[in-house]
């Protein structure tokens, strides 16, 4: 019961600060509703006993991902534009005029029966197993599996993370006029 | 495995009477001891919190050779309920260009993030909420929460004290994160696990059994740990985000009443909070002197108390420090943190490394003394 | 009710509006954001198919790497999108029109 709680309460969470990421005119609202949602996705994570991963994505998104972005929005003004008059509902901005709307939502519709089809196949085939609320630990398994199994992609994460760092250094870095 | 409060009370007979009064129902016995628990740790936590200002006024009126609060309650006690009191019923001011909604956030953000370390950290061996496996890691990520607080704290004021403040806050908070995280990770190559519950098995017995004893590089990361710990809640000599006398008070300069007081009380909170992290991780957390295999309440109560004390006693230290060193400059600050202290921590951790290879795990006291676990 | 079609639903829900951030907005912050919404919408499937259909811990793996990757993302990103602030004073997507210059 205690875990359905929370895989309610965790979706809720994540698919409603999704939405309102989508809707919200403020961008550093939008940050905040984007923060919220990753956190409900932790919520996920930890219902699916991925404690590593859940823990991992707080740590990264809160702590750094976000911060960064409150950083990027406040230095560069923090305006949102909304160019055309065409909005759809009054929410989202528009992304086109009445023609994108229709090969849009046909597009759309194709979209939806072909993923409810694939879903649907998923729960009549894959029958929900029995959702226990004890979990292996996690931690120890990742921990080999990442320097055994995946000691390449692991390395080669560790060379992307430093290029990223040097990159960003650089490319934010003041330059002269000239 | 991820042990729980609930799962060490069930150990014992009188769970099992509870379970008859509550029809059985397990997960309505199991929220209703966490939340009786959550509740006594926070009513706990707000009155250390509380008396974390008092201590400090009267620490820093000792130092200064003068007498501090003296007037409410004997010895002044309790000027921190005056003091409450007057929080509460100050008047609530927003500046009219602030963001509201971020500005109502802020405060609670920086609560909320602090008290969900409350969960795991290890008041003795049984009574932690739930000892993770992941324990320490959760409580790093979830400590973050702070800094975005205090980042928004900043930016909703709209003033130019709390920007500055709250741009400082978020840069020296994920500045720090980095030798304090990685200082943590050097104990937890040692313990061989980031629970709670496995790191503090390690260390039981006499002092010398201690992860600040276990090696050299052990030794130093202490010291690391504990400089990057008072820059992460903002305390002197690295106050820097609400340095008064250049900022007004940085990141709440804006912040009346019990907003005020939010950010203050989580403060307080959080020091208390990583001077327990010190405790449990370097100085052996609640554990008994002598090694007993009786386990019984009122054993977990001594440990609890242990535990208490020493993080006491370190908060102690915290406060000192702060009436004694000056504040650094931003430039100092930084140059501290990314020249000195994270190279000292990357240092650390491959010593770590190093020596539980080559000596197989065992700490100073072990090779002399001829022991081993 | 919490099989894998329910996560898949969360993840499909996600991904969609992360599209529609990426599309709608003008401001690459909001870019950004988006961006950030459909590599969570990825890593989410990950997690959920190694918890019902493989029953190993590869999936957890390859959602670490995703993290890894939306760090670095985001730090470059970021990145380019100040300096694109400093020379052209805003950070509207449609003036990105320049590759030097």
């Amino acid at each position: 019961m205690f875990a359905q709680f929370l895989f309610i309460a965790s979706a809720l969470l994540t698919v409603g600060g999704a939405i309102a990421v989508a809707v919200t005119k403020n961008i550093m609202h939008s940050c905040i509703f984007l923060l919220t949602s990753l956190i409900g996705m932790a919520g996920l994570y930890a219902t699916l006993g991925a404690d590593f991963v859940a823990v991992t994505q707080i740590m990264v998104y809160v702590g750094g991902i976000v911060i960064l972005m409150l950083f990027a929005v406040m230095l560069t003004g923090g305006k949102d534009f909304v160019s055309r008059a065409q909005n759809l509902l009054g929410l989202a901005p528009a992304m086109g005029n009445k023609w994108t709307y229709a090969v849009g939502t046909l597009v759309g519709i194709v979209f939806l029966a072909t993923n409810v089809k694939l879903i649907m196949n998923i729960v009549s085939v894959n029958a929900p197993k029995t959702f226990g609320t004890e979990f292996p630990s996690t931690v120890s398994q990742i921990g080999h599996l990442l320097v055994k199994e995946h000691v390449l992609a692991f390395e080669l994460s560790s060379v992307l993370l430093l290029g990223a760092l040097v990159g960003a250094a650089i490319i934010a870095r003041p330059r002269k006029q000239g | 495995m991820n042990q729980t409060l609930v799962s060490y009370l069930s150990q014992y007979e009188f769970y099992d009477v509870l379970l008859g009064f509550f029809g059985n129902n397990q997960t309505l016995l199991a929220v209703t001891i966490y939340f009786l628990f959550a509740a006594a740790i926070v009513g706990l936590m707000a009155t250390v919190g509380g008396l974390g200002t008092y201590a400090e006024r009267k620490i820093s009126a000792d130092i200064q050779q003068r007498i501090g609060p003296n007037r409410v309650g004997p010895y002044g006690i309790l000027q921190f309920l005056a003091d409450g009191v007057k929080m509460l019923t100050k008047e609530d001011v927003m500046p009219f260009t602030a963001d509201k909604f971020l500005f109502y956030l802020a405060p609670m953000l920086a609560l909320v993030g602090v008290f969900a370390t409350l969960a795991v950290l290890p008041w003795s061996s049984g009574f932690i909420m739930a000892d993770l496996n992941v324990g320490i890691f959760y409580l790093i990520a979830i400590s973050s929460l702070v800094g975005v607080s205090v980042f928004l704290g900043g930016y909703a004021s709209n003033s130019k004290w709390s920007m500055l403040g709250g741009l400082r806050g978020a840069s020296q908070i994920i500045s720090y994160e980095i030798p304090v995280t990685i200082s943590i990770l050097s104990i937890t190559l040692l313990a061989g696990g980031m629970g709670f519950g496995t790191i503090l098995s390690h260390q039981t017995g006499t002092p010398i059994n201690w992860f600040i004893f276990h090696n050299p590089f052990a030794f130093i990361a202490f010291f690391v740990y504990g400089i990057g710990a008072l820059a992460e809640t903002n305390r002197a000599p690295f106050d820097l985000p609400e340095a008064e006398s250049e900022l007004v008070s940085g990141y709440h300069t804006e912040y009346t009443g019990m907003r005020f007081g939010m950010f203050a009380l989580a403060e307080y909170i959080e020091v208390f909070v990583v001077c327990g992290v010190a405790v449990a991780l370097f100085l052996g957390g609640g554990n008994l002197p002598f090694n007993i295999e009786l386990d019984i309440i009122p054993l977990q109560l001594a440990q609890m108390v242990i535990f208490i004390t020493k993080a006491l006693l370190l908060y102690y230290v915290v406060i000192w420090i702060r009436w004694t060193f000056p504040r650094l400059r931003v430039d100092q600050l930084m140059t501290i943190c990314w020249k000195y202290l994270t190279p000292i921590a990357l240092f650390n951790l491959v010593g770590c490394a190093i020596w539980t290879v080559v000596f197989n795990g065992k700490s100073i006291a072990d090779l002399v003394f001829g022991g081993g676990h | 009710m919490m099989g894998l079609a329910s996560y898949l639903i969360i993840s499909l829900v996600l991904f969609v509006v992360g599209l529609v951030v990426m599309l709608s907005r003008k401001n690459i912050v909001a870019i950004l954001l988006g961006i950030e919404l459909i590599l969570n919408a990825a890593a989410l499937n990950f997690v959920a198919y190694s918890r019902f259909v493989t029953n190993n811990l590869d999936g957890h793996i390859f959602s670490l790497f995703i993290i890894v990757v939306a760090a670095a993302e985001a730090a470059v990103g970021l990145a380019i999108v100040i300096r694109f602030f400093q020379i052209k004073e805003t950070i509207h997507i449609d003036e990105a029109t320049q590759l030097r210059n």
